[in-house]
């Protein structure tokens, strides 16, 4: 089916909630509310005529900085600082956060691509969980590095990283941590040699050096 | 003697003997763990040898990649995405140089494509036959582990001396491929090696393990994923493949050449139990590694002339501002990469759709009620790298 | 313990020895004799056991330590072994984790005096011979169970537990099996049963009737799930169980268990070669000129035997291999045993 013809499907069935159809180039998208997620996820899945039985890929991604212009002039990431200290900005963070679902249909051989946007301030988007059990993941991923909560997931914790790590990697705005857990993060050594090298004993001549 | 029948057996779902105490045992199964695959950590309860709850804990090998990729500009990172599949870094070459030319929308040449698809159908022969290898060595048998690791020296020789490295290759670019055929005969050695392969060694592969009576009773009804089950957690690639459903990127999703060879999907029939249980995934890659001889085969012998780069290998490429989801299909399945560009010689997000993360899933579902043995066939088959899942 | 005590009256100095001094010299001597050929065997089998490996997968094996094939590697690495240093785990029990090897080792040990070598060369000839070898090497699995419990290891305990199961298991199938040919020779002294065997290839046991060919085969199997090995190696099961129940000894306790395998497989094997296979005697009738040796190189064959099913097949599961202990090789056992019985009978071997 027609990207445009599953968009206007779907839109009739949400009404106010969706928001916008972007007809891109390479990959058009729906622009849906937050709220309207879980219905129109649901509805894509259960309608025959749609059949949307997998969820290819979610995307959490911070929207911070992003070079509307498409000049390539987006903020850069944070990294260390020659010294090793890490590096801090005093701009405050303001993007929107969005989520990207990506869909296929088995049975009717096409795609859809679902986009979400959420204020910075709010960071909460509905699961989507049991539409599709995949999605479980994925979400705590996002949730894990882009620190998008997922209201209504059932076990919301860390993917990748340690629960004890602080900050969410993937939004523009995070520092590296100096250290984690007493690992120093930047390169120094984590261990102290208990054997340093001494230097070299003076060979030969060994009178003292006169005194001053 | 099927896994149905001991799941009621259990401790746990009976009444407790009054007086006795019981209680399910924690098992920590990894992170150092000889059938974790690498450094997945499952956490167990069990009830003596059953199996009650299975929680991965990932992320033992977590780089960031996501992170690195918007600091290194699209060239930069293929070097990356060698390191997520080790096992079969041309796939994953592959299928990020797809997803940024698709943003950029360039016209690579057609013996870069040719090259592009007979080194990542070597990587996926490579890939599988270590697939089959760890399978063997999970359900015992060492000696078919030697066998494959055999050829795949032959793979990783044949790779070598196309691209200079052994085991990860920084082999393709946005636009081409790094190098050209090396005029030493390269390409008659990889035909005289997938004859041989197709001829020879798959048939030692079947004789020595796959209608072994013992593997038969390991694997046959064992770890069951149904279609449903599979098509919901996300599951691709063979183990999608396995649970009989006709599905392959490569012919439904056409990405670069491939809908010009003629090959066929193999899927998992049910053969010697139910369809979708651990042998009819191992079966799937088994006949896998067929196709893609069929693949080489073809592609080498229609190998066009030409130059193997659209652009320039020195400067960074800039990306056009855009964002575009684009899937491949790597040696564990559905490799995707869904890139935002702002225009820059960055990426804005990289997203990387792993398969064997989607895969892996489906443990927390389908090993309930397995056996400890059972569980290890069952990741065994599901043929995880964590390289891939931890990113 | 005869000849070597007529050996040892020979000689000078043990002369005006009394009976009871002989015979503890003797002793002596023969459990000396005893650890060192079990010692030697392990080091000879670590050795034999990569070979043949590297041989099943196409591949050579050890080929430098030592020069000609590698064969100090095996030397090297019980050198190794006792090198390392000797971990005991914090919450371990320290008592039962140091005693565990030694019962282990003192199990198939013990198991060695009652194995006839040639005519008159036993280290103790009793008369309750085979009797006595199965229940002193059924002593290994209370040795394995302790070791998986002090480990304090959730994996040990896994493979204690199956470890327990299977060997408790399949020590039945294993007696039954012999039991026809006990019937046969109506004795159970090992130089009994192998002077039954006496004149050529035919009068083994293992060729004598049907039913002692299968007996023997399911002896094999038994003995296979009995030494812990390949196909049926639940207790280590190294790719479920990390190593099963000596995942946390190290050094010398760790040999001790090694050790202990190789004993015990080459005592199977050697009871095999003596109930069913002949004992000492050639194939053919008359050349039995070394019967020591031909005894242990028929050993040295059925451990190779063993090996190549270990190298070959896939693990069975821990379910499947009680199934195949209860439900078909003890029934096939028993079977044995009737139908061996009914036609010594019809034949008239039996009054």
């Amino acid at each position: 089916m027609e990207q445009k013809a599953i968009y206007d499907l779907l839109a009739g069935h949400l009404g106010e909630h969706a928001i916008a159809w972007h007809e891109g180039e390479i990959e058009p998208w729906a622009e849906i509310a937050p709220e309207g997620i879980n219905p129109a996820c649901v509805f894509l899945r259960d309608d025959q005529r749609l059949d949307f039985n997998q969820l290819m890929c979610l995307s959490g991604i911070d929207w911070d900085g992003f070079d509307e212009a498409g000049k390539g002039k987006s903020l850069g990431i944070l990294g260390y600082t020659d010294e090793g200290a890490p590096e801090a900005s005093d701009r405050v963070a303001e993007g929107d956060f969005g989520v990207v679902y990506h869909l296929y249909s088995h049975g009717q051989r096409h795609k859809f691509t679902l986009r979400v946007r959420v204020a910075r301030s709010v960071a909460a988007v509905p699961t989507v969980s049991e539409v599709w059990p995949t999605a479980a993941w994925h979400e705590r991923e996002a949730w894990d590095l882009v620190g998008i909560t997922f209201t209504g997931h059932a076990d919301l914790r860390r993917m990748l990283l340690e629960e004890s790590w602080e900050g969410h990697p993937l939004r523009k705005d995070y520092v590296m941590p100096a250290s984690w857990e007493g690992v120093p993060m930047d390169g120094r050594p984590y261990a102290v040699n208990p054997f340093p090298a001494t230097e070299p004993e003076p060979k030969g001549d060994s009178t003292p050096p006169a005194e001053a | 003697m099927s896994t149905g029948e001991l799941k009621k057996g259990g401790w746990a779902d009976q009444d407790h003997v009054p007086g006795i105490k019981s209680e399910l045992l924690e098992l920590n199964m990894g992170p150092q763990h000889p059938a974790t695959h690498g450094v997945l950590r499952l956490l167990l309860k069990t009830d003596g040898e059953i199996v009650y709850q299975v929680t991965p804990v990932l992320g033992y090998l977590h780089r960031c990649a996501e992170k690195i990729a918007e600091g290194v500009n699209y060239k930069q990172w293929v070097v990356y995405t060698d390191r997520f599949d080790y096992l079969a870094p041309m796939c994953c070459n592959h299928a990020y140089v797809t997803a940024v030319e698709k943003l950029m929308e360039v016209e690579v040449p057609r013996r870069a494509e040719h090259l592009r698809v007979v080194t990542a159908e070597l990587s996926r022969i490579a890939s599988h036959l270590i697939a089959l290898a760890t399978f063997g060595l999970d359900m015992g048998a060492w000696t078919p582990l030697l066998y494959c690791f055999r050829e795949r020296e032959e793979i990783l020789n044949l790779l070598e001396r196309i691209s200079g490295g052994r085991m990860l290759y920084n082999y393709m670019v946005p636009g081409g491929v790094r190098y050209d055929v090396p005029n030493d005969g390269w390409v008659e050695s990889v035909l005289e090696f997938i004859t041989m392969l197709e001829n020879k060694k798959i048939k030692d592969y079947n004789d020595l393990l796959t209608y072994n009576k013992i593997f038969i009773e390991r694997t046959a009804d064992v770890g069951v994923i149904d279609e449903a089950t599979a098509k919901a957690y996300g599951c691709t690639g063979p183990v999608l493949r396995g649970s009989g459903v006709k599905f392959d990127c490569r012919r439904d999703d056409s990405y670069s050449i491939y809908d010009k060879f003629d090959f066929e999907i193999p899927v998992g029939m049910g053969e010697q139990g139910t369809v979708g249980d651990c042998w009819d995934r191992y079966i799937v890659r088994v006949r896998e590694i067929e196709q893609s001889c069929r693949i080489i085969r073809q592609a080498l012998e229609s190998l066009p002339d030409g130059s193997v780069q659209a652009i320039d290998l020195i400067k960074p490429v800039k990306v056009p501002v855009g964002a575009a989801y684009s899937r491949t299909e790597s040696a564990k399945g559905e490799l995707g990469h869904y890139i935002i560009s702002d225009g820059g010689q960055t990426a804005f997000r990289n997203k990387v759709r792993s398969p064997s993360f989607c895969n892996l899933q489906v443990v927390e579902k389908v090993g309930v009620g397995q056996m400890v043995s059972d569980l290890v066939a069952l990741v065994g088959s599901l043929d995880i790298v964590l390289g891939e899942i931890d990113r | 313990m005869d000849i070597l005590t007529a050996l040892l009256q020979g000689l000078p100095g043990f002369g005006g020895m009394s009976d009871q001094g002989l015979f503890i010299t003797g002793a002596a001597v023969m459990a000396t004799l005893m650890f060192t050929v079990m010692a030697l065997c392990a080091i000879v089998f670590t050795w034999m056991e990569r070979k043949v490996a590297g041989f099943i997968q196409s591949r050579y094996g050890p080929m430098r330590t030592g020069r000609w094939h590698g064969w100090a590697q095996a030397v090297a690495d019980m050198l190794k072994i006792l090198g390392k240093e000797d971990i005991i785990p914090a919450e371990a029990d320290k008592g039962l984790f140091v005693f565990a090897p030694l019962v282990v080792l003192l199990g198939s040990l013990l198991a060695w005096v009652a194995v006839p070598w040639a005519p008159g060369f036993v280290a103790a000839d009793l008369d309750l011979g085979l009797f006595f070898i199965f229940a002193a090497s059924s002593m290994v699995v209370i040795g394995i169970l302790m070791a998986g419990w002090a480990s304090n290891n959730k994996w040990a305990l896994y493979g204690a537990a199956r470890g327990a199961a299977q060997m408790v298991s399949y020590e039945i199938p294993l007696a039954l099996a012999t039991i026809p040919v006990i019937m046969h020779v109506g004795s159970l002294n090992t130089q009994d049963i192998v002077i039954a065997q006496q004149g050529g290839i035919w009068h083994w046991f293992i060729l004598r009737d049907p039913f002692l060919f299968v007996a023997f085969w399911m002896y094999f199997i038994a003995s296979i799930a009995e030494t812990n090995r390949g196909p049926f190696d639940m207790p280590e099961t190294e790719s479920e169980l990390v190593a099963g129940y000596h995942t946390e000894y190290t050094g010398m306790r760790f040999a001790f268990f090694f050790l202990a395998e190789y004993a015990n497989l080459f005592l199977v094997s050697l009871i095999a070669v003596f109930v069913f296979l002949g004992g000492w005697w050639s194939p053919i009738p008359g050349l039995d000129f070394a019967p020591a040796l031909t005894f242990v190189i028929k050993g040295i064959l059925m451990v190779f035997l063993n090996m190549w099913v270990r190298w070959t097949l896939p693990r069975v599961r821990v379910d499947q291999l009680m199934y195949l202990c209860w439900k078909v090789m003890i029934p096939v056992t028993l079977l044995c045993i009737v139908g061996s019985g009914i036609l010594m009978i019809t034949s008239g071997a039996v009054g």
